[in-house]
């Protein structure tokens, strides 16, 4: 069994994290348009993409059957799927693998929720380390600004209502998301991601991401991808 | 106080668990099932109140992972993260509130069995032990050991053999009786392992059944009135193993599977220390290779 940052494949792995309403999601869209226009055959990988797990982890969701730990669980069991049956074959065959979300995400979610640290990292283990992992760092006041205009609520576990902050979601979702940033703060240098000012306009950081991505990409092989 | 592994989960109160939580485990189609239908209404006629409760039996995960098992598409770490989910949901859900009822929680298996299927299929000792540092320690597990010649009948004369329950998914031979025996044989020096690991009460199941349900009722009455398992019990079990040369093993793939069915060959008596022990460390069943702390270091 191999473990994080013990994995060798011709392929890289870049992942965005962030609390949401950081923006992460754009720059990868557009990271993504980039490394294609380039040559490189990239791929996506987002989080709960498992069509095995999904469906069990909506209706957990839906019928809000899912304790602090077996929200862990499942998604840990999703993400096991993805990284056996998509992200390493992809990897092994030297594609740019991106990911919206990765194991930084549980570890900050989940111990926002309570479970134990060390708990959490020792079952994520079996990840692959990723070539670079960028962390959109944005105060908590901007991402809800920017939510709030584009959708109409807060999803109950998305707002941590199941941890009883308060009854109200806006409120419940401030705090939970300030919990979860205090994680992000200590995984940033506990892992070393890169991490990115998401105050800035959208294409200065975008070439920050660029520059970066690019450095890593100087020997990586480009699969002929079909037009 | 009621004790886990290591870890406790947010929320999970050990105080007051006044019910008992007893453990039946033993490999595939050695009477588990048939034992826990003796012995619920045995122990309701004794007055006790009863919550039975097994693997892929959660509202969250079970449904889930049988349907998963019928596509073969699993890999190992997501099916084991699928079975701990399934445990997890029912652990919180079903055995704690039983326990804080003072219900006896008979479980047809436990994290052992989860344990020794993921080890057999390249899974680490580590990995698995902090998956699972949450479970409550029970007050008791009894396993029903049973050798692969007295298995395979009872397999062949009811059932027959099953895909998961042959190993299939680890192409250890394409014949269903050959990667059945070779499963099953690797299967139980993991089993023997555990046993020894966490201190399991062993029952011979190679007997009829109303034989082990006498000795198992014996027991568990023991367990309920709050004696000692079995007057004889600390004599015979075993000091803890001596730290093994490795550990941190990473290069378990399907290869146990091979190497620990031919040290199983000698019949290894889980209690009995000796050549059959030594063997079956050498051929490389890795699992003991953390045991050096105490009996139930996790």
């Amino acid at each position: 069994m191999k473990r994080y940052g013990e994995h060798r494949f011709p392929g890289k792995l870049f992942v965005v994290e962030g609390i949401d309403g950081s923006g992460k999601s754009t720059q990868l869209l557009l990271l993504h348009q980039w490394l294609k226009a380039e040559g490189f055959g990239v791929v996506f990988s987002e989080w709960n993409s498992s069509p095995l797990v999904r469906d069990i982890t909506k209706r957990g969701k839906k019928k809000q059957m899912l304790s602090p730990a077996t929200f862990s669980l499942i998604h840990s069991t999703d993400f096991a799927d993805r990284m056996e049956r998509n992200i390493i074959p992809l990897l092994k065959a030297g594609a740019v693998v991106l990911c919206d979300r990765y194991i930084y995400t549980a570890f900050a979610r989940d111990v926002a929720r309570g479970m134990d640290p060390k708990w959490v990292r020792e079952l994520y283990s079996f990840a692959v380390k990723p070539t670079a992992a960028f962390y959109f760092r944005v105060p908590l006041e901007t991402a809800i600004q920017r939510l709030l205009v584009g959708r109409s609520g807060f999803k109950y576990y998305e707002a941590g209502m199941d941890l009883g902050l308060s009854a109200d979601t806006e409120e419940s979702f401030r705090l939970f998301q300030g919990r979860i940033i205090e994680e992000y703060e200590k995984i940033v240098p506990e892992f070393e991601l890169t991490v990115v000012d998401a105050n800035q306009a959208i294409e200065v950081e975008q070439a920050q991401m660029r520059q970066i991505v690019r450095s890593k990409l100087a020997q990586a092989k480009r699969l002929r991808v079909a037009p | 106080m009621r004790e886990t592994y290591g870890t406790v989960l947010p929320g999970m109160n050990l105080a007051d668990l006044t019910g008992k939580l007893i453990v039946i485990e033993g490999t595939d189609g050695v009477g588990r099932s048939t034992q826990i239908d003796l012995l619920k209404p045995w122990l309701e006629q004794e007055g006790r109140a009863v919550l039975d409760t097994g693997l892929t039996r959660s509202d969250l995960a079970g449904r889930g992972i049988k349907q998963a098992k019928e596509g073969h598409t699993l890999g190992p770490l997501t099916l084991s993260l699928f079975y701990a989910t399934d445990f997890t949901d029912r652990l919180e859900q079903e055995i704690v509130p039983a326990l804080r009822a003072g219900f006896v929680v008979l479980t047809d298996r436990y994290i052992y069995s989860l344990m020794a299927r993921a080890l057999i299929r390249g899974i680490d000792t580590a990995w698995l032990q902090n998956a699972y540092s949450f479970a409550l320690k029970p007050d008791a597990v009894f396993y029903l050991r049973i050798g692969v010649d007295d298995l395979i009948p009872r397999v062949v004369f009811s059932r027959g053999f099953d895909y998961w329950e042959s190993g299939m998914d680890l192409h250890p031979s394409e014949d269903m009786y050959e990667s059945f025996r070779k499963y099953q044989t690797a299967l139980l020096a993991q089993f023997d392992l555990l046993a020894e690991k966490y201190v399991f009460d062993v029952i011979d199941a190679s007997g009829s059944p109303q034989g082990v349900f006498g000795q198992l009722r014996d027991r568990i009455g023991r367990v309920l009135s709050g004696e000692p398992r079995d007057p004889l019990f600390s004599l015979l079990t075993a000091p803890p193993v001596p730290p093994a040369a490795s550990d941190g093993d990473t290069k378990t793939e399907v290869a146990p599977v091979m190497v620990t069915a031919v040290a199983q060959k000698t019949p290894a008596r889980v209690r009995e220390k000796g050549p059959a022990r030594e063997k079956a460390r050498k051929g490389g069943a890795h699992a003991a290779a953390k045991t050096s702390g105490g009996a139930e270091s996790v």
